[in-house]
């Protein structure tokens, strides 16, 4: 905040100066002259924030407090959602059950990925032969789309003989039983979660990557010198160094990665027996596929709101003074 | 023995351990660590390949691993029996419109955020991040509602203006980090020179920022092209569906038609590829200004 203040007033200052000292006569009063341009180019933007993305925010926590089903009229109930949510018979333990789910779902994605990520950043950071075609390679998953990964990952762990992993175990491996990845209750949520690391891990590796690209080499040097051998170099230069990096990266990738509904549509549409209920999906679910009821879906959505609160706001704050350091 | 052939290491009584304490790093754990990592990531891709040249019969009845037999019929399959041809088109026109409405108000809208003074500024450029990080799926339900209202719904027309949402949000912050680069010397010489703001933006900032700007289009794109929750929301005509979404057109209730759903995929994953490769040596250094969705 007090970073980019200053950086504000800097670039002012400068366009200021320049005003000041050559006064060449045809410029128009510079306040009234930069309001006008100003709002004129940032009207578009202003319009679909407000029409795109504020309106429907608000309408949304309006809609949380109706009982409205697609088409249908909708009525005030107060609270009434919210209540159905917490504590109905019809839908709080199926909403708790979310609310587990999603936590598992996000932490142990985003832990992995982290650590997978550092292992690949560390890697690619070395020099060696055909290093930029192996880092290219390593990010295909990156520029995929998801639910591409995510059908293609449906058809890998099929419960069929004719999936790919079962056909490994059972060629190469002498299996004699198919494992049911997706439709077991106990087994789809971390299914899933291989496949979010799968494709995630490299947004951490490019992240990390140029984490460790901007530590200064001579710290490592100077650190050699002194003693330091491989392990304590690591823990006294790379980890601190990097630290910015992987909070900014963790911050936006638990966000993403709660929010993320393609992998489960794409794999289990929640099943089996809500095992991989995240509460997008269970928005989903109530709004738009079964239920309809647009009302309580929006309620699923207000209620989760909270968490990334915290996230986004630590994130502009990062992001907007990281501009000003620019 | 050992000590006999290397005298000079009498200090170190183990040379074999020395030397792999030396060399373990390069010459054993970096090619092994790179080795499961490629194959890891990698193996998915040979899936897609395999199933998608594979006939029925070597895909459901008598399943290997490697193909056994050639063909391109799923190939043929998705071009002459089904609307995959539609699919592409409306994927292209969705996500080239997107890019370039975003782009234009994005450009504008960075200009005046880095480099015009007025009330507000600090408030919009807030604005703008925070709607970029509120994830999409925050907002479904009421867009949705919001689409239905509006008429918005069963049209390309209509998905191209909701992408908005997360199209221009990010290609204005990735704008605004680029034209932070652009030294203040330079617009203040031009300006000297009595050049007005405007076309400082024409003279300077555009020309000076295309290869940047070129890479902000190319990710607006992606992300448009990749796009399905809105699709699956908005869309039900076959004529207007984009290619995510046409995907699952060869998914029947239980019955997943494989080899036409791994030749689609791989020939709807070839544009985002494609963009990633030619604009890899930026991806790094955009990331690193954290403006770059993961």
């Amino acid at each position: 905040m007090n970073k980019t203040e200053a950086s504000d007033s800097g670039h002012g200052g400068g366009a200021l100066g320049a005003d000041t000292e050559h006064p060449t006569g045809k410029r128009k009063p510079r306040f009234g002259q930069e309001w006008r341009l100003g709002y004129s180019f940032t009207l578009p933007l202003v319009l679909v924030l407000v029409a795109l993305v504020a309106y429907p925010f608000f309408s949304g926590i309006v809609l949380s407090f109706q009982n409205k089903t697609i088409g249908g009229e909708a009525t005030w109930v107060g609270f009434g959602n919210y209540a159905d949510l917490l504590f109905g018979e019809q839908y709080a333990s199926i909403f708790w059950n979310t609310v587990r789910v999603s936590l598992i779902y996000t932490f142990v994605s985003v832990t992995v990925k982290l650590v997978f990520g550092l292992l690949m950043a560390l890697m690619v950071n070395e020099k060696f032969r055909g290093r930029m075609l192996i880092r290219a390679l390593l990010f295909l998953p990156w520029a995929t789309p998801t639910i591409i990964v995510a059908l293609t990952w449906r058809w890998i762990l099929d419960g069929s003989i004719n999936g790919l992993v079962n056909l490994f175990r059972v060629e190469y491996l002498g299996a004699e039983t198919l494992i049911q990845f997706l439709s077991d209750p106990d087994r789809a949520l971390w299914a899933v979660i291989v496949v979010v690391i799968w494709q995630g891990t490299p947004f951490y590796t490019m992240m990390l990557l140029a984490g460790l690209q901007a530590i200064p080499s001579d710290q490592y040097e100077a650190a050699s010198l002194d003693g330091a051998n491989a392990l304590q170099r690591f823990r006294d230069i790379t980890i601190p160094g990097l630290t910015p990096a992987i909070t900014i990266t963790v911050l936006l990738s638990s966000i993403w990665t709660a929010n993320s509904i393609n992998f489960i549509y794409a794999m289990t549409r929640g099943g089996p027996s809500n095992s991989t209920m995240t509460f997008p999906m269970l928005a989903y679910e109530i709004g738009i596929a079964g239920g309809r009821q647009l009302g309580t879906a929006a309620a699923v959505s207000v209620l989760f709101f909270p968490l990334f609160i915290v996230a986004i706001y630590i994130m502009t704050k990062r992001m907007l003074s990281s501009e000003g350091q620019n | 023995m050992q000590n006999a052939t290397l005298p000079t290491t009498d200090h170190n009584p183990h040379p074999v351990r020395r030397w792999l304490r030396r060399n373990a790093l390069h010459s054993i754990i970096l090619p092994l660590g790179i080795t499961i990592f490629l194959i890891w990531t990698l193996f998915p891709y040979f899936w897609i390949l395999a199933t998608s040249v594979k006939p029925d019969r070597d895909i459901f009845v008598n399943a290997t691993i490697f193909p056994q037999r050639f063909t391109l019929e799923h190939y043929r399959y998705i071009f002459d029996s089904s609307d995959f041809r539609v699919y592409f088109r409306n994927s292209a026109i969705v996500a080239v419109t997107t890019t370039l409405a975003a782009m234009a108000i994005a450009v504008f809208a960075a200009y005046a955020l880095t480099r015009l003074r007025f009330v507000g500024r600090e408030f919009i450029a807030r604005t703008t991040i925070v709607t970029y990080l509120i994830p999409a799926s925050l907002l479904f339900i009421p867009l949705f509602q919001v689409a239905n209202q509006f008429n918005l719904t069963d049209s390309i027309w209509g998905l191209v203006i909701i992408y908005l949402i997360f199209s221009v949000p990010f290609s204005t912050w990735m704008t605004i980090s680029y034209f932070n680069t652009v030294p203040s010397e330079l617009q203040d010489a031009a300006l000297v020179d009595g050049a007005s703001k405007v076309r400082s933006l024409f003279t300077i900032f555009i020309p000076l920022s295309l290869p940047a700007l070129a890479v902000v289009a190319l990710f607006t794109f992606t992300v448009a092209w990749n796009e399905f929750l809105f699709a699956l929301l908005l869309i039900s005509r076959d004529s207007q569906k984009t290619i995510p979404l046409g995907l699952t057109e060869f998914v029947r209730g239980d019955t997943y038609q494989w080899g036409p759903l791994m030749a689609g995929s791989l020939l709807a994953s070839l544009p985002p590829v494609v963009v990633y490769f030619v604009s890899q040596r930026w991806v790094v250094s955009g990331l690193a200004g954290g403006a770059i969705k993961g």
